[in-house]
């Protein structure tokens, strides 16, 4: 594709704009990506789009494609941050010196009966991690796991584990990723 | 159970934003399972694919959303565009300096550090590698050099990262072309890595993909070449682009007949010749189309090649570039010689060599040097025969040439010394000498 000049280009994205987006913000939606998030997610595509046009043979569905992926990076992204918050606490909380025999006792049940949900792998893992103390190099010898495959798993189970403490607030089981329209 | 987080402490926990003694305090709170602070969090921090859609969600408007990513995208269209303008301009002053100096002015240069300019640079290399690899090598360092300044910040640090795997990639390609296995392998994984830190566009893989493809070629690994490519058209195919899928069907082609399978590439070859779009890649579709008239040939399907080649020609004078119209005659030659029209095949060999010749392209001289002995066998002149294979060893002795490819003319000269030359060694001694020039990377048939 030869390269367009400036009006062309502009008219070719604006028109290309205008038919993609009943598409796009059906994937937004489905992905209920929240509208002061999506501008950066949508900035972002139409960029690259801008930056790489003579590259491109089928710039709407590379424009869909790339906000789909951009959705599930955004919320993978999320998850993310929720979960180091999540462990983070759990760790601070398990740390606290002299707290008082029956918080203690509380906390420990609370944490047993979410842990408990999970499976026995993610279990032995999280109760190495927040029972006693270990770090990732010890959980990885403990339980047979290459070092440099500990941070995947344990990332994995700590997912669980979030998705678990928050299950009272949803009572469905996980489904596919959504799809466009 | 403690009394609930305020909500705008709940969002700020579900983007992980707070300090470590709130995050303490609500996750203790949840720990206590808060059913509707749990909602309230996992509607913010979890895909609905994983807790179920929100009521919420059904009010959300993008009309804002929209309106503010096509602003900053109209402004920045301008300044592309702008870029985009000066920058053959820029290219042509560049061209014009001694290459040191232009190596000194281009990194020192901000008005050099653009992403159009980038871009120009980074297809001139491309284009060149077809016609003087040398020149290509270097003009593809230089791409690669300003790559690595372009700011960043201003053009996003993936999209920067994308250019310059590309940039990476094209170094590599131009040294394959060259034949330097090693610096091209080293070029090619710098590019990975760089694509790892990009946008994860999938069709710049697919592109670093094609080139990987056509060095595994030249190494004759052909299993990982088929590999990759299968890869190219599994992107291709998900992302609807058909002319992604012809360029991966297209080099299978090529790299088939680099393993003397002509038969395949005959249909690997008109497979993607159907899907590309030649308006979008001219030159791919003229040399797609050159070596699909090479293995008609080599199949002795002489009248359909030379259909093909009628066909093909104002595309030759289209993409008008000078090896391009010779590798036509070339072929008009080796036709010629196939339809047993020998005096106007010699003549077309002749001037083709000495062009060749005159380019310092030995190794392509002697290859066509067969094709002329092919004529002198089948007419039985052994005089011309003699006189021929001594002249090809100058042609390999002036340059470093794989050994056994030296020793396999040296059968053939001593062959036509003893008057002994026939079709089938000059088909064997072209076929090693193909073949020595794909396992080196010697520069293989067009193939890109």
């Amino acid at each position: 594709m030869a390269t367009l000049d400036h009006p062309e280009l502009r008219e070719s994205l604006n028109i290309l704009l205008k038919n993609a987006r009943p598409r796009l913000e059906r994937v937004l939606r489905n992905f209920e990506i929240p509208p002061e998030d999506a501008e950066d997610i949508l900035q972002d595509a139409q960029l690259t789009l801008l930056y790489k046009w003579d590259k491109i043979r089928s710039p709407e569905s590379w424009l869909v494609g790339t906000i789909k992926k951009k959705c599930i990076m955004y919320w993978r992204k999320r998850r993310g941050s929720l979960c180091e918050a999540v462990d983070t606490a759990i760790l601070d909380l398990l740390a606290v010196p002299q707290a008082p025999a029956q918080e203690r006792a509380e906390l420990t049940c609370d944490l047993n009966r979410v842990l408990s949900r999970l499976s026995s792998r993610c279990r032995s893992l999280l109760k190495l991690r927040y029972g006693l103390g270990y770090g990732p190099t010890e959980v990885a010898e403990q339980m047979g796991y290459r070092t440099s495959s500990i941070r995947k798993v344990t990332n994995r189970c700590l997912a669980a584990l979030t998705r678990q403490l928050l299950a009272v607030g949803f009572d469905r089981e996980p489904e596919g990723e959504p799809q466009d329209g | 159970m403690d009394k609930h987080p305020d909500p705008t402490l709940l969002a700020s926990f579900g983007r992980g934003l707070l300090p470590r003694r709130r995050n303490r305090d609500i996750v203790r709170h949840l720990l206590a399972q808060c059913e509707s602070c749990c909602r309230m969090i996992a509607a913010r921090a979890l895909p609905p694919f994983r807790r179920g859609k929100t009521k919420e969600s059904l009010r959300f408007t993008y009309d804002a959303a929209f309106a503010q990513a096509w602003q900053e995208t109209e402004r920045r269209q301008a300044a592309l565009s702008a870029e985009r303008s000066e920058a053959p301009e820029l290219l042509r002053e560049l061209m014009a300096q001694p290459a040191d100096r232009r190596w000194t002015l281009a990194t020192a240069g901000p008005r050099y550090h653009t992403w159009a300019f980038c871009e120009l640079v980074l297809d001139a290399a491309r284009e060149l590698g077809f016609q003087d690899p040398s020149r290509a090598v270097d003009l593809s360092r230089l791409g690669v050099e300003i790559a690595g300044h372009l700011d960043a910040v201003f053009y996003g640090e993936a999209r920067v990262n994308d250019l310059r795997a590309r940039a990476w990639a094209g170094l590599g390609n131009a040294h394959r072309i060259r034949s330097d296995f090693r610096p091209a392998e080293e070029a090619f994984a710098k590019a990975e890595r760089l694509l790892r830190k990009g946008t994860g566009d999938p069709l710049e893989k697919a592109h670093w993909l094609l080139l990987k493809s056509s060095l595994r070629g030249n190494q004759q690994r052909f299993r990982e070449a088929f590999r990759l490519l299968d890869r190219v058209v599994a992107i291709g195919r998900k992302h609807t682009d058909g002319q992604l899928c012809g360029k991966a069907l297209i080099m299978r082609g090529f790299l088939v007949g680099v393993a003397n399978d002509p038969e395949a590439a005959i249909r690997y070859l008109a497979a993607g010749i159907r899907k590309v779009d030649p308006i979008f890649d001219p030159r791919l579709f003229m040399v797609a189309q050159h070596n699909l008239v090479l293995y008609l040939t080599e199949s002795g399907h002489h009248q359909e090649a030379l259909r093909l080649l009628e066909s093909a020609r104002p595309l030759y004078h289209q993409v008008g570039d000078q090896m391009g119209l010779l590798r036509l005659r070339w072929m008009e030659g080796k036709i010629a010689t196939a339809l047993g029209h020998f005096p106007a095949a010699e003549e077309i060999l002749r001037g083709v060599r000495k062009e060749l010749l005159e380019r310092d392209l030995g190794f392509d001289a002697a290859l066509l040097s067969l094709d002329l002995a092919r004529i002198y066998a089948e007419q039985g002149r052994s005089a011309e025969m003699l006189r021929l294979a001594e002249e090809m060893i100058p042609m390999f002795q002036s340059r470093d040439i794989h050994r056994e490819a030296f020793a396999a003319l040296l059968v053939f000269q001593k062959a036509a010394e003893m008057e002994r030359v026939t079709l089938g060694l000059i088909r064997n001694v072209s076929n090693y000498l193909q073949e020595t020039r794909s396992a080196r990377g010697l520069r293989s048939r067009e193939s890109r």
